[in-house]
């Protein structure tokens, strides 16, 4: 029996798009479009996407930052959006807390570290000074940040301590899950390893749950149990990282991961090319009929264009693809890594 | 072995403000072929951008200063050109493509008008030929459409059209040195392949020789033949492209290259440098990687390294490397 600390289910938001003095509603931006996915406790998973995928909306309506216009969030099991706000406010808040990408803007700069960390504690919890004195020091040694330096500002640390402050920020109340928009990608390549060591082992440690936001495939593998590639909305492929990053099954997580891949000057002298897409994400006013991804997709066909795909498991991955119809091609791909439409 | 373009001789610039000088740029030698693409890679605060605006002489003066060195283009030493003289060479012989496409084009002017002043400017062309320069150096950058987009301004385009446009810009005089400062950062993945892509094709073409300022090795890797790699304002070594992947010799180097994840394999640690670069304003007085080396010598801590060249095209400056 798996741990499910949160569930998503069907998960829809739309922005109106109004128009006119009257702010008449011409049309609906689907930011995101009927995702669903489950994390379970001490497991990270990811949300993987290019700007304009929907997955930080995802992340803000999971923190309840934003309000959705259809489907629920389930937290150990019960539905967010029927808490009371004191439910809210004693249950779900302080054991949900994100890390925001940007360590530069994510934190008041007139206040001191001490202030920064404290704030939590002080909101949620009927701690006494001493108390939350002392907390504030346990979490800043956690993160590897010295107990002098509690007194300092922001602006006083380079861009990896101040992600470290964030962190400790979001550790100060014992959550169970934290939202991480990007951890790393604001800061410098030497520094990124720090950091998600640091989120690694912060994981064993507590038992900690992440929704890891992020665009960088290497990073996510390096931190992910599982991941949900997003594409104008909705995910088109879910599944354990190892699995899904050495068994992608859907054209587009084909190409992006083509397109991070390290390749030297002489392994494409050797014939290994690239999938490179053609064009860019379309508007997510208007998205394509059928599959989405039709328009930049190498492998469609006229089907593509007319028919929505449903979502198919081949073992633990679940995607969404008309490659995939064949029950065939589904029986020939799970059986080894080289059959089937992958292995061309 | 095509011949080299531009050669830079220990080019030194600093920036003097009141909390004093910060070596920016602390006597960098590489040099570059006509039609090839070299790297310049490093964390932030290394120096690279400022490298490629000094050999623009672009620097924000009189706080941004070259102190010292020769920058050779094609046989001319560009730090004797009269500010004249050197106008007349941005745009025709160097140009640059800046980071950020939200913040590089104008938004008040369409991208036609854009392209066309750099044309105007640097060819001396009438109005009615500017509009087919402005059409062609869209083409060259593969904007589909070209004669409806020079009337659109820089808001209606993506971020990837924009890149292009800038692009455009940039080889709108076909220049013989593109300096491109991270130009592919702002984009997603797979635009980002797609520029690549395309700037390869670019240099197929046009035969430009091209310095790829990045912080990420795997854009490198995709596209550069020869990388140096820049850590606090010196370059600690150069090489070939696959030299620095397989065989890299300075431990800042190798240390960069294995603490970024990889794709291809799971990794249940990275492999992280401890600390950060030092300040510009109080370098260590030996080697500067010295503080953060895991393969620290005595010596490290007293003099600088000289620079060796182990193999050819291969130069390394570390103590441990003779």
């Amino acid at each position: 029996m798996t741990d499910v600390i949160l569930e998503a289910r069907d998960l829809k938001k739309y922005y109106p798009v109004t128009k006119g003095l009257l702010q008449r509603t011409i049309g609906w931006v689907r930011a995101v479009d009927g995702i669903s996915f489950t994390i379970e406790r001490g497991k990270t998973l990811s949300l993987v996407g290019e700007s304009g995928a929907g997955k930080t909306t995802v992340a803000k309506a999971v923190l309840l930052l934003e309000k959705l216009t259809s489907g629920s969030i389930l937290f150990e099991g019960k539905d967010i959006y029927r808490f009371s706000k004191s439910q809210l406010k004693m249950e779900y808040r302080p054991r949900v807390q994100s890390v925001q990408q940007n360590p530069w803007s994510s934190m008041n700069p007139r206040m001191r570290v001490r202030d920064i960390i404290a704030e939590p504690l002080v909101v949620n919890t009927k701690r006494t000074k001493e108390e939350i004195r002392s907390r504030v020091l346990e979490i800043l040694d956690q993160v590897g940040l010295a107990p002098n330096q509690v007194d300092y500002y922001p602006h006083e640390f380079s861009g990896g301590q101040r992600q470290r402050i964030a962190v400790a920020r979001a550790l100060a109340l014992n959550p169970d899950l934290i939202v991480l928009d990007e951890p790393v990608s604001a800061l410098d390549v030497s520094i990124r390893a720090q950091i998600m060591n640091l989120l690694k082992d912060l994981q064993d440690q507590y038992n900690l749950s992440y929704l890891v936001i992020a665009h960088n495939l290497a990073t996510v593998r390096f931190m992910s149990h599982t991941v949900a590639i997003m594409y104008l909305g909705e995910i088109v492929e879910f599944g354990e990282a190892e699995e899904l990053f050495t068994r992608p099954l859907h054209p587009y997580t084909r190409a992006l991961i083509s397109a991070s891949m390290l390749t030297l000057p002489e392994d494409e002298d050797k014939g290994v090319e690239k999938i490179i897409l053609s064009g860019e994400m379309p508007s997510p006013l208007n998205p394509p009929p059928g599959c989405r991804f039709h328009t930049r997709c190498v492998e469609a066909t006229d089907k593509c264009s007319k028919d929505v795909p449903e979502v198919r498991e081949i073992g633990q991955q679940r995607v969404k693809c008309h490659l995939y119809a064949d029950p065939s091609v589904r029986s020939a791909v799970s059986k080894g890594p080289d059959a089937g439409p992958a292995g061309k | 072995m095509s011949k080299i373009l531009l050669q830079v001789e220990d080019l030194c610039t600093s920036f003097f403000t009141r909390a004093g000088e910060f070596k920016a740029v602390d006597g960098i030698s590489f040099y570059v072929h006509e039609g090839e693409t070299f790297g310049l890679v490093g964390e932030s605060a290394c120096g690279k951008t400022v490298t490629g605006l000094s050999i623009l002489r672009l620097l924000p003066e009189p706080a941004g200063r070259i102190v010292g060195g020769k920058i050779i283009l094609d046989g001319t030493n560009l730090m004797e050109l009269s500010k004249k003289e050197m106008r007349a060479y941005r745009g025709k012989m160097i140009s640059m493509i800046l980071q950020d496409p939200m913040t590089s084009l104008n938004p008040v002017y369409t991208v036609g008008n854009q392209i066309g002043e750099s044309v105007r400017l640097h060819q001396g062309l009438r109005d009615d030929k500017v509009e087919d320069e402005v059409i062609s150096a869209l083409r060259l950058l593969r904007i589909p459409a070209p004669e409806m987009r020079i009337r659109d301004y820089p808001f209606q385009m993506s971020g990837g059209m924009r890149q292009r446009v800038v692009g455009s810009i940039a080889m709108s005089c076909r220049p013989r040195l593109l300096i491109a400062d991270e130009p592919t950062t702002a984009l997603d993945a797979t635009i980002q392949a797609q520029y690549i892509a395309l700037f390869k094709d670019i240099q197929k073409q046009t035969d430009v020789a091209i310095i790829f300022i990045t912080h990420d090795f795997g854009v490198v890797a995709n596209i550069c033949q020869r990388v140096a790699v820049m850590y606090a304002g010196k370059i600690v070594e150069t090489a070939a492209t696959s030299t620095i992947f397989k065989a890299p010799k300075h431990p800042y180097t190798s240390a960069l290259i294995h603490s970024v994840p990889r794709l291809d394999r799971k990794d249940d640690r990275l492999y992280s440098i401890e600390g950060q670069p030092p300040s510009l304003l109080d370098l260590p007085p030996g080697c500067r990687f010295a503080p953060r080396c895991p393969d620290v010598q005595e010596i490290c801590h007293k003099q600088q390294p000289p620079i060796v060249e182990i193999s050819d095209g291969h130069s390394v400056s570390c103590w441990k490397v003779k």
